[in-house]
This record gives C-alpha cells, structure tokens and sequence, in this order.
C-alpha cells in the first residue's frame, strides 16, 4: 500500500507541474494589457447605494473626461469577501470602493487603499463632522472620503405610548421600568428588540456608554470587552433580555418587518438611516411614529453615538487613482452631489454645510409630521468623537454575533459572552502577529 | 448497414431493459389496497408541492399582504401581473438579463461539458491504456472535494489569466464534471457492446468516426442524462459565480435573486422587493421544469445505467 | 487488420471473448493506438480537470502548509495548521453537526425514495406519472431559492406552517430556535434530494429483467415479500450508490446553512457545518491558510466516511 502511494505522488506532481505550464500559456495569452488612451477614461465604482447611478450621472456630466461603470457587488457583508479576495489577487478590484467606517483600519491595513491627501483630500479636512473625518484618516493619511453616516435616534410608536400612557424615556433607567411596565400591560407587545445577530448595533450602544472596546495604532491594537462601561451595557441588556420585556430576533428580517408593521415594538433604538428604511417596511404604520433622542445613561446628559454609514476610498489597483480619487472626493464633496446624496437618495450627511443648511429636512407624514432630520441633526452634533476600530473589525464582529447569539439563547450570561469573544480576538490578534494590550 | 443495425438493437436493448411494462409479483392486488396507497402518496405530494404552491400564491400578493394574509391561499388584491411587470421592468429589466445569462451558460456547460464526458467515459470503459486506472480514482476522488477547498485557489488562478468578471470564469470550471465521467463509464460499458466497434473497425471507419456516428448515438440517453444533470448543475450554480462575478450583467439569476433579497432586507435602502423576489423565483424555476417534463423519458432511462453498477 | 483479426478468432476460439477483446487493445497495438488515442480522447476533460480542479486543489493543500499573518507575511509552518483543526473545537462542533444530519437525514431520505420507488414501481398506486413528476420537481429548484423559500416557511410570523397552527390554536412550532434548526435544515434537504433519490431507484428497479421475477416462483407472495425478497437484494448497488452520494453530500453541507445563516445567524453560527466555518475563515477572517487546512480535514472525514460505508456494505457480500 505505501510504495503504491508515492507512485501515485509522483504522478500526481508530474500532472500538476504540466497543468501549470499549461495555466501559464494561458497566462501569456490572457494578459492584454490596456493601451494608454487619450480618450475619455473608465474607473469601476463599486456601491451598494441604492439609485447610486443618479449621483454618477451627474458627475459623468461635469466630467466628460471620466466615465464611470458602477456595479453593486451587494451590501458591506457581501462586497467586502469580494474585494479582499480582489485585492489579494490583485487584480479585479474597482477603483472606488463604498466601505463603512467600520472596515476602513482593516482594508488601510492591507496597504491596498491609495492615500487621498496627495489629490488634495486635506483641503476638505474641515468640511466634514469631525468623528466621521478622523475615522477616514490616519495620521496624516487619508484613506476615505466620508459619505453618509448614522447619528442615533430612537424612532417611537406614539399611539402605543399614549395607549398605555407612558412617557417618552430620556434615561434607560426608565426605558427598563416602561419596558417592563409595557409588556405587562400586554404580553404581546415589546418595548423594543434587541438584535443578537447585529453586532454593529450593539456596538453603538457601547459607543454611546463611551465604551472604548477598541483601539489600534499601527502593530498595536486592544480588544477590552469586559470594562466597566461594556459590562454596564451588558448587564442591562442581560436583565431587559430575562425580564422577557424585550424581543430577541434577529433585525432586518422578515419577521422582525413585520413586528415592526404591526405594533408588536414600541421603539426602534437606531440610526438617522432607519427613518427611510421603516417607513418602507412598515408602510401599514404610517402617521403613528415619532422621533426622540436617544436614551441617556445619566440624566440631562446628551451623548449620542454613529450606527452605520460609509465611505468611499480608491485602491492601489486603481488605473486611474487620480480620476477614482476626484470621484471620491466630488461625489461627497460637491453641493449639488451632496444634496442629492441626501434628499434623493436619503444618506444622511457628513457634510456640515449640509446638515447646518437651514433647508435640511422637511416634515415627513409618515412621522407625524415631524421633522425627524433634525432631531438626528442634534445628535450628530453629539456623538462622541473618539471611537476606534480594529484592522480585523470583520473577525470581531463575527464573534460578537456568535457570542451575542448565545447569550440570548441562554448559554452564558452576556458579560460572559463578550469575555469570550474578548479573548477570542485576543488570541486571534496575537495569532496574526499582532501586540496585544488590552487596556 | 450491419453497424448501424447494431446501434439500433443495443439501442433497443437498452430501451427494451429500461422501458419495458412490468408485470411482476409484487404488482398490487385489489381497488381498496391501490386507494389507500393513492391516499398516502397524495399526501407527500402535498408535502413536495406545498412550498411551491405557496410561492405560486405569494406571487399574486403585494408587499403589504403577503407579510398580512394567510400564506397558502390569495389575497383579495390579485397582483401577479403587476409582480410581473415589475420583476421585467425593475432595475432597467435585468432580470431578464439574468435569465439569458443563466440559460447562455448552462447550455454552453452543459453541451460542453456532456460531450468532454461522454468521450472520457467511453475511453475509460473501452479502451486498456496506461494510467487509465490511475486517472479514473482521481475523477472519483475528485467527487469528495469540498468546494470551498477550491474557492480560492480558482479564484486566483482566474484572476491570474484575466477572467475575473468574464462569462469565461464560469463556465470554463462548469466544464469538468467528474461524476458526468463516471456515469458515461458505465453506461458505455454496458450500452456499448464490444463486437459494435469491432464490426465497425473491420469496415475501416476511423476512431473519431466511430464515436462520432456510432457511441454518440448509443449513448444518447446517457449524453442526456449527463447534460440534463450539468445544466441543473451551472443553473443551480450559486458560490462559484458569487465569487468570480462582479458586474450585474453578467450574474446568474441565482446571484441576482440572492442579491435582490439580500437589498430586500437590508438596512441601507428601504426598498420593499420581497414579492420582485418571489416572482423572480418562480419564473426561474419554470424553464427547468418545463425541461425536465418534456425530457423525462431520456433522463429516467440514463440514471438507470448510472446506479446498476456501483 | 482484417486479417489479424481472423487469424485471432481462429486461434484464440477457445478462449473466451474477453481476451479475444484483449487481443484489439492489447499490447500489440501501435503506441499510437494504445496511448495516443485514448488520451486525446481524455485530452478535453483532462485539460479542464487539471486547470480547474487539480490545479486548484493543489495550490490550496500548498497554501495549507504555510501562515500567512496581516503582520510579519507569510511564513512556512508545515503541518502546524493540521494540528490545529484537529484541536479546533469550532471544526469539531461544526463535524458534530453534518454527522448528526447523516446519520439522521439520510436514512429519512434514504428509505422514503426507496418506498417511493417500489410503490410506483409495483403500480400500486394510481396517479404514477404525476407522482413521478411532483416528487422530483424539488430537485430542479436552485437550493439557494429552496433554502430562501423554507426561510419564509418557516417564519413565526407569516409561515403558513404557523398560522395553520395558530388557527387549530396549536401550540407554533419554532423552526428557526436552536433546538429547531437541524431539523429545519434536514426538512429542506429531504425536501429536495428524496425524488432525485427516487428517481435513481425506481430506474434501476425498472431495470430488473423480468425472468428474475418468473424464476423466484413466489406464489402468493405480497408487495412487501416481493420488495424484501428479490427487488431491494438486487438494486442494492444502486441504494449504496445513492447513499454513498448522500453521505458525501451531507458532510459537506454549505448552500441552506449558509442561507439560513442570513436570516438566523445566532442560531446557525458561522462554524455551524465544517464547510461554511472553512468559507467564515477564509472571507471574513482572511485565515486563508487555515481555511484550506480545514478543508482537507473535512475531505478527509469525507473520505472515511465513504470509504467506512463502502467496506461495511461489501461485507455483506453485495457488489
């Protein structure tokens, strides 16, 4: 049995050595190098943006010289496997890529995103809410230019509140008690649903317990999920969650659509995007929501924090990085651009200009008429400034929704839960060559 | 004249073997026996048709109904042709470009792929030569790989030769079906009897032409068998084309159905397309099986062939 | 040739027809017969085998071998990755998982397209065709669409499974809970591969020549006699075939728990089976290296189980 192995090995490595010459004939006739043009130049956009191809045109029409191929490869989760395979390839990648903040430290770690300050990326420096540019940045490099973001509310049923004459929480001390107090009065409704899949929701409740799970610097990182601040929001989560006053389903999904349509949560702790997005998936529920701040963890205060929103950087395979880089930069630079972005297309602004703009938001009816962008204006004004990813933020988040899930399900407590996805990144970050402190 | 008499009666004894009417001792005794039997088969057909009843239903619906009205019967509001008319007008009608892309590469993979087998098999069942041993365990190897083990390296060998984002990347792999070789193996050692090629090689016909006007046609149930497996193969195809496709254009309606749900519960965009996604569904499961019902005699006799010999 | 040919019928007719075939391939034959034409025959399938399958496979068991850190590069560390996996719980959990849907769904599966088969293949049934046809419709459904189309089944919401209970005020079954899920995934993989499964086995029922049943002699004997008796000792092969096809299908399950995932992915983890905690490593956690080791070892049980399965069915004597 053995000798006959190996003879089969040897045969093996001979196919395998001809297969390679053969894929390197494919090689020599596959790569045809595009020629230098005088004409009009291609740049490849990836966005998932939806209705993106609006903003293109009007780009494609200040600049006739560019003309722009925009493809939505799918949402953050889908497109980001898909540009690292590219980009460890190294070919296939676009040459403006959407990315949320979030990813940004994690593609910028790869070498692979072009340094926008050399196109004069630094001139818009204080253009833009200031967490969403440090974010974009690092040091003195720009990787990003940041399009929307997500200052955070909480959207309300007003009928529910009325019905069972609660008051609109300031603090989440009383949201707990009216939590409990709501399901009470009746068992099918739930003050509201915590996500366990959504690990960047939950991040952005530790965001605004001014939780600083996260902090990188260079080879240096730190993953601390079991600090104070993180086991407050932990431990509060936890109790809501076994008081069986909140809803535990995963969110953006179908069930979780419709307990949002037909008045089974009272609210909807989320971001300046969501407001669109609800009244499509709950059109059934117009006129019976409202918009408040979010709840504050010490009364009087005013903290917010940022769920969501993206940027758009260019990669190193970029054949035209100073055309990709001006659409970057125009796209979320422009006026007429950045208005569209956020009265057409409803991303809500980074710009200052925009969100200082006097015309910005109208009163919308689905929400009672209220003007729900201005109470996010407020609270962009808010959030706190100094939140860090990690250069693995994908890794982590991966574990913080296994973890969260078992939480839920009861197999640990959730402090215990983020101790284990702690230590999971930890060794994880050790494993790839990183220092680790977690501070 | 005598060969082509052969084909047609091993042709004939494959058909006869395979589609003659059975009277055998088992056959089942009376009305009330049949009845009961009829009762409990009608119930798993129940259960094999119910979600496609249930897509069929939700079609008709609206956004709004189908999340409010009772799954498996229709909402006041019949909405299908609407469903219709924006499943092919939505997103500038991509959809049908997805359907072409779908049926472009599965019948390019599938004849591909069906004639490659069918010459790999007939030389593994009729010809001795060295290494065919060898070769023929790597090819069943082949069949325990996981895909995943493959995603990768494929992934950047096809980059490598510029074929990322090309309709090439899909169907080049599509081509080698190691399973559709193993099957032409024992259906051309059982429906190809030796004395065929033989009498054929005694008249002087060449090697290419022997399998080209004689095997070809009696291995034609197989061939179908074969092709019908790899079109649902590449039209089922849903990780390979996820990968190595980035431009709309060219995805498969797997990818671009995925990709609308995906849209369709999301939260950066608002846009209430479960039932485009539904719609989209059912029109693309309609082509197979129109396919499979007018096929059903070739394919039903091929995976015979196929499973005798293990 | 000719000649040849009849100067071997003359001498070798005693022999038996198989080496009399012997003699047309045989060694005598020019290299050019003997080599050339089969492998140019081969060439098409082989060329594509080797570029897009062996190739692949051998760049990803070359990779395998090395770790490839976002600090410091990559750097070669032998079986290092190997003996890892094998100290992965998340591997392990996700192996308990495919071999509990084995041992579970296939024989489910396995069994019910085996009655199938003989309940059509007997005609005890009327509606033959239509039943032929409806339960092998699911197999023709992308198991991407199936797995989206269960999802929706399955909600507790809008599941019609649900309202159907909620209306006979039953308590809902939870499809999509922990507890709930494996049996979700094995629902949908019954669902879709049983008619296939019949299909193969009603053909090869099919096939059985009709003296077999006229030398058996069995008077009086019923359905269920004749089945046990002479119809399932014969397609045996055929049934071992279907299920070593079953096995290595399960083991290696990916589509619906992938798809599942996006819509439960607390309840389906990302190692929730080997293959997706291989995709999760590879896509997300940029553990490329790792992930091909991971798919060797899963390749690895596949073949242990295959082969396991193989020999424990040849001892009884079948083919």
């Amino acid at each position: 049995m053995p000798h006959h192995l190996f003879s089969k090995y040897s045969k093996a490595a001979m196919t395998l050595a001809l297969a390679c010459l053969l894929t390197g004939f494919l090689a020599a006739c596959g790569g045809s190098s595009t020629s230098s043009s005088n004409g009009p130049v291609t740049i490849t956009v990836w966005s998932w943006v939806p209705n993106f191809q609006q903003a293109v045109d009007l780009f494609e029409k200040s600049h006739p010289n560019i003309k722009v191929k925009l493809d939505n490869v799918g949402q953050g989760g889908t497109e980001y496997p898909k540009l690292r395979t590219a980009l460890k390839a190294g070919s296939g990648a676009p040459d403006v890529v959407q990315l949320e903040y979030s990813e940004l430290p994690t593609f910028a770690m790869t070498g692979k995103l072009v340094d926008l300050s050399q196109y004069g990326a630094d001139a818009y420096k204080n253009d833009y809410i200031s967490w969403a540019w440090a974010q974009s940045t690092q040091g003195d490099k720009i990787y990003a230019i940041p399009q929307d973001s997500g200052p955070m509310g909480m959207l309300y049923r007003e009928d529910i509140f009325k019905k069972y004459n609660l008051a609109v929480p300031t603090t989440w001390d009383q949201f707990q008690q009216e939590a409990i107090a709501l399901h009470k009065a009746d068992p099918k409704v739930y003050m509201t649903n915590f996500a366990p899949n959504d690990a960047a929701a939950f991040t952005s409740y530790l965001w605004q317990a001014k939780a600083r799970p996260y902090t990188s610097n260079g080879t240096n990182v730190s993953v601390n999920l079991s600090n104070e601040a993180t086991q407050k929001v932990a431990n509060y989560w936890d109790d809501l969650i076994n008081s069986g006053a909140v809803q535990t389903i995963p969110d953006f999904a179908n069930d979780w659509n419709t307990e949002l349509s037909n008045g089974t949560l009272a609210t909807w702790i989320t971001a300046a995007w969501a407001p669109t997005d609800l009244a499509g998936i709950a059109s059934s529920s117009s006129g019976k929501w409202r918009v408040a701040p979010l709840p504050q963890w010490n009364a009087g205060d005013n903290v917010s924090a940022n769920w969501g929103g993206s940027t758009d950087a260019v990669t190193t395979q970029s054949q035209h990085p100073k055309e990709a880089a001006e659409f970057a930069m125009w796209i979320n630079h422009d006026k007429t651009a950045a208005n569209m972005l956020s009265n057409q297309l409803f991303l809500y602004p980074t710009l200052k200009s925009v969100l200082n703009d006097p015309s910005f938001g109208t009163s919308v009816p689905f929400y009672g008429g209220q003007n729900v962008n201005k109470i996010f204006a407020q609270s962009s004004a808010h959030v706190d400034t100094s939140f860090q990813w990690t250069p693995f933020q994908d890794y982590i988040n991966n574990q913080l929704t296994v973890q969260l899930g078992n939480a839920v399900n009861g197999k640990a407590s959730m402090a215990q839960a983020l101790q284990q996805a702690q230590n999971d990144a930890t060794s994880y970050a050790k494993a790839q060559g990183f220092t680790v402190s977690n501070k | 004249m005598a060969v082509s008499e052969q084909i047609s009666a091993s042709r004939k004894e494959v058909m006869r073997q395979s589609a003659k009417t059975q009277k055998n001792p088992g056959r089942h005794r009376g009305w009330t026996g049949r009845t009961i039997m009829t009762v409990i088969m009608l119930l798993f057909f129940v259960y094999f048709l119910m979600p496609l009843f249930w897509l069929l239903v939700s079609t008709t619906k609206t956004n709004t109904d189908l999340f409010a009205t009772f799954g498996l019967w229709l909402a006041p509001n019949f909405n299908l042709w609407n469903n219709l008319h924006d499943l092919f007008t939505y997103q500038g009608g991509i959809y049908l470009k997805w359907l072409g892309n779908s049926a472009y590469y599965s019948v390019i993979s599938a004849v591909g792929a069906s004639f490659f087998c069918a010459l790999a098999g007939y030389v593994f069942a009729k010809f001795r030569f060295p290494g065919r041993r060898f070769l023929f365990s790597v090819v069943l190897g082949a069949i325990m790989v996981p895909n995943t083990a493959l995603s990768i390296p494929l992934y950047l060998l096809l980059s490598k030769v510029g074929l990322i984002n090309t309709p090439l990347a899909i169907i080049l792999p599509s081509l080698a079906v190691p399973f559709g070789v193993y099957l032409m193996r024992v259906y051309a050692s059982q429906a190809v009897p030796d004395e065929l090629l033989d009498a054929a090689r005694v008249d002087g016909a060449g090697e290419f032409r022997i399998f080209w006007s004689i095997v070809l046609r009696v291995l034609s149930p197989g061939f179908v068998t074969v092709l019908l497996l790899t079109f649902v193969g590449t039209w089922n195809n849903y990780f390979l084309p996820l990968l190595v496709l980035n431009d709309p254009n060219y995805y498969p309606l797997t990818v671009g159905l995925a990709q609308w749900n995906a849209v369709a519960s999301s939260n950066s965009g608002s846009q209430v397309i479960y039932t485009l996604v539904l719609t989209g569904a059912l029109v693309s499961i309609i082509p197979l099986i129109i396919g499979f019902l007018c096929l059903q005699r070739y394919w039903q006799n091929g995976l015979t062939l196929g499973s005798v010999k293990a | 040739m000719k000649q040849q040919l009849a100067t071997d019928r003359a001498t070798l007719a005693i022999k038996d027809s198989r080496s009399a075939r012997r003699s047309v391939k045989g060694d005598n034959l020019p290299w050019r017969r003997r080599v050339g034409l089969p492998y140019l025959f081969l060439a098409p399938f082989l060329l594509i085998f080797l570029i897009f399958f062996i190739l692949p496979l051998g760049y990803s068991l070359w990779i395998s071998l090395f770790a490839d850190k976002l600090i410091g590069g990559t750097v070669f560390v032998g079986i290092a990755n190997y003996i890892q996996v094998v100290q992965d719980g998340e591997f392990w959990q996700g192996v308990l998982h495919v071999v509990l849907f084995l041992v579970i769904q296939v024989p489910i599966m396995i069994i019910l397209a085996l009655f199938f088969a003989l309940v059509l293949d007997s005609g005890s049934t009327y509606l033959k065709g239509l039943f032929r046809i409806g339960f092998f419709i699911p197999y023709a459904i992308p198991s991407v669409i199936a797995a989206l189309l269960w999802g929706y089944l399955y909600s507790n919401h809008f599941g019609p499974l649900v309202q159907i209970a909620s209306f006979f005020n039953l308590p809902a079954p939870n499809f999509l809970s922990p507890t709930g899920i494996l049996p979700s995934l094995i629902n949908i993989s019954t669902w879709q591969w049983t008619g296939y499964n019949m299909i193969v086995l009603y053909a090869a029922l099919h096939a059985i020549p009709q003296e077999l049943y006229e030398a058996a002699h069995l008077d009086g004997a019923n359905w269920w006699h004749t089945a046990i008796a002479i119809k399932i000792p014969i397609i045996a092969p055929a049934i071992v075939l279907t299920v070593i096809f079953s096995i290595i299908g399960s083991l290696q399950l990916f589509n619906e728990p992938q798809i599942l995932y996006t819509i439960v992915p607390n309840v389906i983890q990302d190692h929730y089976t080997p293959n997706l905690y291989a995709y999760t490593l590879a896509f997300t956690n940029q553990q490329y290296n790792y992930s091909a080791a991971v798919s060797f070892a899963l390749g690895a049980i596949v073949f242990v189980f295959s082969y396991v399965f193989m020999l424990f069915t040849n001892k009884d004597g079948e083919n």
